[in-house]
């Protein structure tokens, strides 16, 4: 694998976790269901995993870069694994409501075993840290810019909706209303 | 709080990332992914609500 085909396998990761929290938001916005704390910090491993693509677009791919991302994939793995534990007994309708017979979690978990198994895989490819020094810099192109760019945008609401939802205080265990606009009312 | 926090934290490492230095990127980085870990703890060790 060449490291510009290897780049470009970046940024769909990073189009894949752009949708990712896509996905988290349309199901706040549209069910009307405020994130738990659990499944907060299950966003936040989410946005973390994007910083490893990012550093490969942009200082070409290094086996380092692809341990941060595994690094924040096993942590959201446990994190995800510990929300599914806690609704596991019998009767438990679960927290929030369920997409396609899994709730959050429970594809937050498929998603984070995903990229753990997919890192993995990327990191069989020695070629694409071969470094050439008399070859030009690998130029990254829209495509790659645009991926960056997404990811860094969808980190930012998440920012202004955490802000909302626990306002300057701990976030509530079982959030119902946006603490922020509640105080402003 | 901590959320809000660790989101800003996560989105600031990721304008380094992106336009600052990978010397820089990569403590930083470290620096969010212990902060995570704390707050994953802090909420691990809560008391169950359970009802047997």
């Amino acid at each position: 694998m060449t490291p510009a085909r290897a780049i470009t396998l970046n940024a769909l990761s990073l189009y894949a976790v752009a949708l990712l929290l896509a996905a988290a938001f349309a199901a706040q916005l549209l069910l009307h269901e405020l994130p738990c704390p659990l499944c907060l910090l299950q966003r936040v491993m989410f946005a973390l995993l994007a910083i490893g693509p990012i550093l490969n677009i942009r200082f070409g791919p290094r086996p380092s870069h692809y341990a941060l991302s595994l690094l924040a994939a096993i942590v959201g793995a446990v994190v995800s694994t510990r929300q599914i534990l806690l609704h596991i007994l019998p009767g438990d309708p679960g927290y929030g409501t369920a997409l396609s017979g899994y709730h959050y979690y429970t594809w937050a978990l498929i998603g984070f075993v995903a990229a753990i198994v997919l890192l993995s895989a990327m990191l069989l490819f020695d070629r694409q840290f071969e470094r050439d020094d008399k070859a030009p810099q690998i130029a990254t192109g829209v495509f790659a810019h645009a991926a960056v760019l997404l990811v860094i945008a969808f980190t930012a609401l998440n920012v202004v909706s955490a802000l909302l939802e626990c306002g300057f205080g701990a976030c509530a265990d079982n959030p119902v209303v946006y603490e922020l606009l509640k105080r402003g009312a | 709080m901590e959320f809000t926090a660790l989101f800003l934290a996560i989105a600031i490492v990721m304008l380094v990332a992106w336009r600052g230095s990978r010397s820089l990127a990569l403590p930083l980085f470290a620096a969010v992914l212990i902060a995570c870990v704390a707050t994953y703890l802090h909420h691990a060790t809560d008391t169950l609500k359970l009802s047997f």
